[in-house]
């Protein structure tokens, strides 16, 4: 076969090619700039459509598309050991309630916690290694906790709780980034044992503890000077939110906070001094008090009680977790709906979670949230079921994981400022974030890197039978690593990955088995399907 | 390769008019760039490439279809609120050492100082371009009203377009505002997530290094493109901002192969700031100017500026480590760039400035008004902007006199010849002075 310019096809059966899809056809098939969802189909598409209709593999399970989807929000990624763990349970809504009761074993967070020398270690023990030279900086201690945390993810029983203690560790967010000397790990432990639980207890957990303190310069705050860091914060992002609060309630909220003091330099000791609180009358958004006392400690956990209840609280909270499990642009009245039940439940969280899953917005909202580059990425390794081991030796994948993360874009907990990192598809849609997805997809695909302490699937487990269609074969692929059916666009996508028609045999003698699993293995993930949730 | 195993099985039922695997012609032929190019133009320049197969690789000339971007601008936002009054210090307002008795920079030690304004001494590595005339400030800008917050006022300053809900960046409408559409032409560096300035319906692109814009899987052994082919198929209609971005991203990553292919190291013995992102940054946008591939606009950010504490003196603290790195990583870039300076144009810039009184932690809280640095081609050097007088109360800050789109609206009309109307909507800017006419 010849082309018109006379240069020779090498061989017909390698070559992809769509029938009637002319370099008009292209141009007619060109796609506009943003939001373009579907543009016309052109006789050439149809007969792709038609070449590539996708077969079914059903000995693969898979779950129904609304329990899917429930799963893709409350879970880092869905899996077939999930789906059993649901089947077991007796379907879904099952699943949460266990799920949100705690009822399901943390093994697997103890088990990881012991990891790393830093994780378990107690304050004094990490200002040790720190002043022993042991450790470099307070930001390997925080290093070896973003690790944590994504180990933690990808082979957790409690889904919901990691999901839920991220959540809350965004909405009160730190940098893990050494800022906090050696508080960040027990302050992500303690936001994490409270994930489930109430609001109103959260809140002065997050606000009172060393880490925020040494953060937002509370540690330094004093009645000569009451500094303003932490009083503005605590009300423009962790609780009642923009255009609530004035600058006097700023003024006032620095003010009551006064007092906390940690020792920087030697022991790194959290106290409360009354020789630095400020006493007198305060009025903050609706809150007012004598703070008479030296002690100004009950005033203030009065004042975050108000807070917690506050509407304005409610709202932000519930708006939040509408767009973190809803969409980036939540229907008001779900919003609304979450708001009353948020305050009606006394700040307790479960309830809210409930009523959101019961929700005709969360249930019709389905593929409308683009995963975060770090939760592509421990989607990535549960979907490969690719195993985090005990990191031993210096590029064990426990270890390089972080590393990973940034080239997605997102090293867990990184974000550079106290609002913490976006969670909408506009911040995590750019070029970079899209070729490191990429990147990292196809490293794994292959067990190139990270490829030290890690276990992952035989290539030829990836194969169900001894000999099957190509078509079949994407299906089961598609099962297999995004629990759905595949689609004409996957199989075609497939095809031209690896140089296959729908009705090829594979065997395990197949050269898409002996040397392009990886290049087939990355469609899957390098797809809408798993690059949103 | 080894030869498929074609047969046409009963279960098999699609329908193969053809009976062969091949298609057509004119899809085969069509090389990688021709194929990117055709399927994702979404108007503007028609890339056309000659293609012809030796043996199974593609050798192929490409007509650029990214154009050159006459003149840069880059925006370095001082994320976190930088103290203008440090970097540039107002020492004849006689509140400013009275309001900051520990942390006040004497004015014996200020750079390039006239009677009333002076430079941090950290900038020492920017006064040559300081005293060829190539850098201003100007002082005493920011958002016409106040706003403390942070994210508030990020955004304000981004989107730069009060009075409408549409979140679209202003760097976003200057590049929006002809007919070429190509995501090269706006770049964020240093940073996987856009800022506010450059969303909205223009295309844009976010490079963390050069080195991470490569298709993967698109390698030596993959000779017959399908890597990029199967990308296109698999998000050609996805709708979103993914599906967007993902398109996007297919096409930039071809037409960055100039910047990729160039050489690392710094030209003309630059040397940028060792372990600095913002060295890097800066090194990065070097390349990519030097790489030619249409960037009209930069963006970079750096920080924080944060300094509620430990901003410090002029002996320790935030404020002279960070100076230092911001005067060399600025400088450096000016060097690598050499003969290319003379298209660039920096612009510093932050959502707000710091509060007048120092706290009780060598810090200080969030205010109002800052100061803007212009550096590199077209600008005029020396102080601009009128001068409120400080006031020593808690809460004081300094005034705005200058809304900032006025010096942004100088700079694009200048330079780059763009309309402010368009680019900063209902807002009428007034003559700063510190750009030369075109």
């Amino acid at each position: 076969m010849t082309h018109g310019d006379g240069t020779a096809v090498s061989s017909p059966a390698d070559e992809v090619g769509t029938p009637g899809l002319t370099r008009r056809g292209l141009a007619a098939a060109a796609v506009g700039s943003v939001g373009t969802a579907v543009v016309g189909a052109t006789a050439g598409e149809a007969a792709a459509g038609r070449r590539y209709r996708p077969r079914r593999y059903r000995a693969t399970k898979i779950p129904g598309s609304a329990t899917r989807h429930a799963l893709t929000r409350f879970s880092y990624g869905w899996t077939p050991q999930l789906q059993r763990q649901v089947a077991k349970a007796g379907g879904f809504n099952r699943w949460f309630d266990r799920q949100l009761s705690g009822s399901y074993s943390d093994g697997w967070y103890r088990t990881t916690a012991d990891w790393w020398p830093t994780t378990n270690a107690s304050r004094d023990r990490l200002v040790g290694m720190v002043d022993s030279g042991a450790l470099s900086s307070f930001w390997q201690v925080d290093i070896n906790y973003q690790r944590w945390v994504l180990a933690r993810r990808t082979r957790s029983h409690r889904q919901v709780q990691e999901l839920m203690a991220e959540f809350w560790e965004h909405h009160f967010h730190i940098p893990a980034q050494g800022l906090v000397g050696p508080y960040r790990v027990s302050y992500g432990k303690k936001l994490r044992s409270l994930a489930l639980g109430r609001f109103d207890a959260l809140l002065p957990a997050a606000v009172l503890h060393p880490a925020m303190a040494l953060y937002l310069s509370n540690a330094n705050s004093s009645r000569s000077a009451p500094n303003e860091d932490l009083g503005r914060e605590l009300l423009e992002l962790h609780t009642v939110g923009r255009g609530n609060y004035t600058e006097r309630d700023v003024r006032d909220s620095a003010r009551l906070l006064t007092g906390y003091r940690v020792d920087k330099w030697r022991t790194w000791r959290y106290t409360y001094d009354t020789a630095h609180h400020w006493t007198g009358r305060v009025s903050i958004v609706g809150f007012t008090h004598p703070n008479a006392a030296p002690d100004g400690r009950d005033a203030l956990r009065a004042y975050l009680r108000h807070l917690a209840h506050h509407p304005a609280t409610a709202r932000r909270i519930a708006h939040k977790l509408a767009v973190r499990f809803i969409s980036d642009d939540p229907p008001a009245s779900v919003v609304d709906m979450l708001t009353r039940v948020y305050l009606a439940n006394d700040t307790r969280i479960a309830p809210v979670l409930r009523a959101l899953v019961r929700s005709p917005a969360f249930r019709s909202a389905r593929m409308r949230k683009v995963r975060t580059p770090d939760e592509d990425l421990v989607a990535t390794y549960r979907a490969l079921n690719a195993r985090l081991q005990r990191p031993r030796g210096n590029s064990a994948a426990a270890d390089g994981i972080v590393w990973q993360a940034r080239t997605l874009g997102n090293m867990p907990y990184e974000w550079g400022s106290p609002d913490g990192r976006p969670d909408t598809a506009d911040a995590w849609s750019s070029t970079a974030r899209f070729l490191g997805s990429l990147d990292v997809h196809y490293m794994m695909c292959g067990g190139w890197w990270p490829n030290e302490h890690i276990a992952y699937r035989r290539r030829r487990a990836w194969l169900p039978r001894k000999s099957l269609r190509f078509a079949k074969f994407v299906d089961h692929l598609s099962r297999r690593m995004l629990g759905r059916s595949s689609t004409s666009t996957m199989l075609q996508a497939a095809c031209e990955a690896t140089g296959c028609q729908p009705w090829t045999v594979i065997t395990p003698d197949h050269r898409v088995m002996k040397w392009e699993l990886p290049r087939l293995l990355t469609v899957f993930l390098d797809s809408p399907y798993h690059m949103k949730r | 390769m080894s030869h498929e195993t074609t047969d046409h099985a009963t279960d098999h039922a699609t329908d193969n008019a053809t009976g062969d695997a091949c298609g057509c012609p004119e899809y085969a032929a069509l090389s990688r760039r021709g194929l990117l190019r055709g399927t994702l133009l979404a108007g503007g320049v028609a890339g056309a490439s000659a293609s012809a197969m030796f043996g199974s690789a593609f050798m192929e000339t490409s007509y650029a279809a990214t154009r050159s971007a006459p003149r840069v601008l880059v925006v370095l936002s001082m994320r976190g609120a930088v103290d203008g009054m440090s970097l540039v210090v107002p020492h004849g307002d006689p509140v400013y050492a009275k309001a900051r008795p520990r942390i006040a920079i004497p004015g014996e030690s200020l750079l390039a100082a006239n009677g009333f304004f002076g430079l941090h001494p950290e900038m020492a590595p920017l006064l040559p371009l300081w005293q060829s005339g190539k850098v201003a400030a100007v002082h005493a800008t920011g958002l016409p009203v106040p706003n403390r917050s942070h994210f508030a006022a990020m955004e304000e300053v981004e989107d730069a377009d009060p009075g409408t809900t549409r979140r679209v960046g202003w760097l976003n409408r200057l590049v929006g505002r002809d007919s070429y559409e190509h995501p090269l032409q706006a770049i964020q560096l240093g940073a996987a997530a856009p800022p506010t300035s450059l969303i909205g319906p223009s295309h844009v692109a976010a490079v963390q290094q050069i080195k991470d814009m490569k298709l993967s899987g698109h390698d030596k052994w993959d000779t017959k493109n399908r890597r990029p082919r199967s990308m296109n198929t698999m998000w050609r209609r996805t709708g979103g901002p993914l599906g967007a971005g993902a398109r996007r991203a297919l096409r930039a990553v071809d037409d960055f192969a100039p910047v990729r292919n160039g050489a690392a190291t710094p030209r003309n013995g630059a040397s940028y700031p060792g372990n600095s992102s913002l060295g890097d940054a800066l090194a990065a946008a070097a390349r990519t100017i030097r790489g030619d591939v249409g960037a009209e606009v930069i963006t970079i950010d750096h920080g924080s500026w944060d300094h509620h504490d430990n901003l410090g003196t002029l002996a320790w603290g935030q404020m002279q480590s960070m100076t230092r790195e911001f005067s060399q990583a600025l400088a450096a870039f000016f060097t690598d760039l050499g003969g290319l300076a003379s298209k660039v144009t920096v612009v510093t810039l932050s959502e707000f400035g710091r509060r007048t009184r120092e706290n009780a932690n060598y810090g200080l809280d969030h205010g109002h008004g800052n100061v803007m640095l212009l550096l590199g081609a077209g600008v005029k050097g020396g102080y601009y902007g009128t001068w409120p007088g400080l006031t020593n109360t808690a809460d004081a800050d300094l005034l705005v006199t200058t809304d900032y789109r006025s010096v942004l609206a100088e700079v694009i009309t200048q330079r780059l010849g763009a309309s402010p109307a368009a680019v900063f909507p209902r807002f009428s800017p007034t003559p700063v002075g510190a750009v030369l006419s075109r």
